[in-house]
């Protein structure tokens, strides 16, 4: 009895949400052993249940909640769970993670794996545990904010324990990036994944649970998970480590800037003159009053602010991130760092992206300085740069779809197809999701990253932060001392494919088991052999005790979420860079003049990835080699793969 | 780590000790409930907080964190509110629940009013901190050095009341300046 493998809770969930019935299911051996968990379970799931006939907002979609076997293991920083489907932002594959406590309460609840079919005729939200699981009427929660939400449930069910991941206003109305928002202010927050469990008239999934979970070989696996630990522990990341639990990802504002990647005035440039004052040190002298951390993380990246007094006071809330302060600070020209605090809060509480909201309201404010929208478009809001007013008008219209917050409310690419003109030319977007928060013309390998990711212009599925932040002990031990020169020049398009590629599978892993990115892109201390290491003593799959084995298995992820995407019509021609970060040298700042050379760094990436250069499709060897024959069949039914 | 084992209790049985408990300093607390977890493997050889015997109560709203933990007390309530006696001090002075007079029927839980016990939701037994007989788990895996073991003489007192002071200001109970 129970699931061969340890360190999972053996179950996964598929829920009927037409009929209302929860079906509990044993976990597939194969599921574990070829595709580990989290990101890599989903990517056979998706293929397996959608593709082209799907649209991402219909009950034909499903989503799908999944961990990994380190998820609440005691590995540091493993607190972390995802999400994945189609996306209703860019039709294609959907993945979001987040950190926070409802990942290991869903295993320790008696579940891997949640997926959620079809659309409830009610508002529901679904309750796991202790091995069970059903749906419950959520009517009186449709409409209310994430707290509301979450404070709800926990008084329902009288346990101030539960862990919860809820969908906010946004998710329900049909905003293409709705997000879903983990306990208070974690977010799984891209690609709309909110939005799809909108649809399906899911309010939330809660979790409590005392089930536990087991090792393979409980003493072998606290020992190698004590020398990951240890390696966290090593000197040569001290000052990376500190700075993370003392600013978290705040300190990217001043480092980003320093180099010229800063996204400014809707990506025009990347240096941004103002950046001190939405920076690391002003946020941590006057307005951070907490440390805290995800489950089980002794990085502790998370900071608490409040704002004591004036028209944004509020009581302690979880800080925005980086890319928050990017999305609505430089990125609009807004230098007023407590509206950022309110407009990250607000999203979160509205449980919306901030990242897109940030950027189409960006792009917004841009057509406003060009003249391709006017007052008579916005309904008479005045979008000149930086006017907090304006911003903050409309993210509550973007959230409920009124007026001109139904235009933004589909993101920047389909508004700006709506718009016409040459609103195109401003839409940062890379297969409809906007821009994250870096700027290839700055850092060449970002081009790539953003081209080939499969969700889009997101930094978290490749983003190398080698030659980016200096590590060159990294470099060396990875790709060899005489390749060090050109990988570390942040500005040189040369190796860049190979290390993508290499830092692709990586993350596919990272993903999968799943853990943080912090830890593995910065600082790069985990690598494959972190994998061989300890998953075989906490699971007891040996074969992932072998490298080879390990690689194998991050390419068939990234494979297979590659074809998943192509099987909807992506292929070189959509892994391209928006005009703006393709055709326009950077203008002002460190980075003065540059522009990437994609073409270059694609030739590179597609030869080593094993993918047909004209097409970006993958070679029939490849597929064979990684065991995804069913992939390579279906494919070639639909004519999409060609005799190499 | 060494600074910790230090404080630590003599494992040698019989030898003259003075009692020991764990302090917490809440100002290092984040949160991340890594103790909960050492705790569980410790005592059950799982990955189960719900089996800790050191709780970290949260609101987040409120930005409360207090992990919770035995305060191996002078005058325990919990041993006074066990009708099969139970709870007894052990040869290392330890606050200790012997499984096999345990009936869980939850008369230290609610006698306690430090959440410092609880019961067992597998054995539904009592369960409560036994200092892992010297080296307790979970001062091993705080990795902000927020648990300690202290002993419960003039500077272990101090150490305490130091943790306490700290809370009491955060949760308002002492008023700072605006």
């Amino acid at each position: 009895m129970g699931f061969r493998y340890k360190g999972y809770a053996g179950k996964y969930l598929d829920v009927d949400l037409d009929k209302g019935k929860v079906h509990i299911k044993d976990m597939e051996e194969e599921w574990a052993l070829l595709y580990l968990g989290g990101t890599g379970i989903s990517s056979k799931i998706l293929w397996d249940r959608t593709g082209p006939e799907t649209h991402p907002l219909s009950p034909d979609n499903i989503l799908i909640v999944g961990t990994g076997p380190l998820t609440g293991s005691m590995f540091s920083p493993s607190g972390r769970f995802m999400f994945s489907g189609m996306s209703p932002q860019t039709g294609i594959w959907a993945e979001s993670h987040s950190g926070g406590f409802f990942g290991p309460e869903m295993k320790y609840a008696g579940f891997d794996f949640i997926i959620l079919n079809g659309r409830s005729p009610n508002p529901v939200y679904l309750y796991l545990n202790d091995g069970d699981a059903e749906l419950k009427d959520a009517s009186d929660m449709w409409g209310r904010e994430t707290d509301t939400t979450t404070d709800m449930i926990r008084e329902q069910h009288k346990d101030p324990s539960i862990e919860t991941a809820t969908i906010g206003p946004a998710g329900e109305n049909g905003v293409l990036y709705g997000c879903i928002i983990v306990d208070y202010y974690r977010a799984a927050g891209r690609t709309g994944l909110g939005t799809v469990m909108g649809s399906k008239n899911v309010k939330a999934i809660a979790a409590s649970g005392a089930l536990g979970l087991e090792a393979h070989d409980m003493d072998a696996y606290l020992e190698a998970n004590e020398e990951e630990l240890a390696k966290v522990n090593d000197e040569l990341w001290e000052s990376s480590i500190a700075s993370l639990r003392k600013y978290g990802t705040t300190d990217l504002v001043a480092m980003i800037n320093e180099i010229g990647r800063l996204p400014t005035k809707n990506h025009w440039t990347g240096f941004y003159e103002d950046a001190d004052d939405i920076g690391p040190e002003v946020i941590a002298n006057k307005y951070r009053i907490n440390q805290e951390a995800c489950y089980g993380c002794g990085i502790g990246c998370k900071y608490v602010f409040r704002v004591k007094e004036g028209r944004f006071s509020r009581g302690p809330t979880g800080g925005p991130e980086y890319e928050t302060l990017m999305a609505f600070g430089s990125n609009c020209l807004n230098n007023d760092i407590e509206s950022i605090f309110h407009l990250g809060t607000r999203c979160d509480l509205l449980g919306m992206d901030t990242i897109s909201a940030g950027k189409t309201i960006g792009f917004a404010m841009e057509l406003w300085e060009k003249g391709i929208i006017d007052e008579e478009d916005t309904g008479g809001l005045d979008l000149s740069w930086g006017n907090v007013d304006a911003m903050i008008q409309l993210v509550e219209m973007i959230a409920s779809r009124e007026g001109f917050g139904e235009l933004l409310s589909k993101g920047t690419r389909q508004a700006a197809k709506a718009i016409g003109n040459d609103a195109w030319k401003y839409a940062v977007h890379v297969k409809g999701l906007e821009a994250s928060g870096q700027d290839p013309r700055a850092h060449q390998s970002v081009g790539l990253t953003y081209a080939t990711n499969v969700r889009g212009a997101d930094h978290l599925r490749s983003l190398s932060s080698l030659e980016e932040l200096g590590y060159p002990e990294v470099i060396n031990a990875r790709f060899g001392k005489e390749k060090f020169e050109e990988i570390s020049k942040i500005t040189s398009p040369v190796h860049k494919g190979e290390v993508i590629k290499d830092i692709e599978d990586l993350y596919a892993l990272v993903d999968s088991a799943v853990i943080c990115k912090y830890g593995t892109m910065w600082p790069p201390i985990y690598y494959f052999d972190t994998f061989t290491n300890v998953i075989p003593p906490l699971t007891g799959m040996s074969q992932w005790g072998d490298p080879e084995f390990v690689r194998t298995a991050a390419e068939r992820i990234c494979h297979l979420r590659r074809a998943y995407n192509h099987r909807l019509g992506i292929t070189r021609e959509q892994e391209t860079l928006p005009r703006r970060l393709l055709k326009e040298p950077m203008p002002t700042g460190p980075a003065k003049g540059g522009l990437p050379d994609l073409d270059y760094m694609l030739d590179e990436y597609y030869e080593l990835r094993g993918c047909d250069k004209e097409t970006g499709l993958p070679k029939k060897d490849k597929l064979r080699e990684l065991g995804l024959e069913y992939v390579y069949h279906d494919l070639a039914r639909r004519g999409m793969m060609q005799s190499y | 780590m060494d600074r910790k084992r230090e404080a630590g209790i003599p494992k040698k049985k019989g030898s003259s000790i003075l009692k020991k408990a764990l302090a917490i300093d809440n100002s290092r607390c984040t949160g991340c409930r890594n103790c909960e977890l050492a705790c569980s493997v410790e005592h059950t050889q799982t990955f189960n907080p719900r089996r800790s015997r050191i709780q970290v109560l949260k609101k987040e709203k409120r930005d409360i964190i207090m992990p919770v933990v035995c305060l191996q007390c002078e005058n325990p309530l919990c041993q006074e509110a066990c009708p099969t006696g139970a709870i007894h001090r052990n040869e290392e002075e330890i606050l200790t629940v012997n499984p096999n007079s345990c009936i869980g029927c939850g008369n230290c839980v609610n006698a306690c009013i430090y959440g410092g016990i609880a019961i067992d939701p597998i054995t539904l037994k009592a369960i409560k901190c036994d200092l892992c007989g010297g080296n307790p788990a979970c001062v091993e895996a705080c990795e902000y050095d927020a648990i300690s073991v202290v002993t419960l003489d003039g500077d272990g007192l101090r150490e305490r009341a130091q943790g306490v002071g700290d809370l009491a200001k955060k949760y308002g109970l002492v008023r700072e300046e605006a």
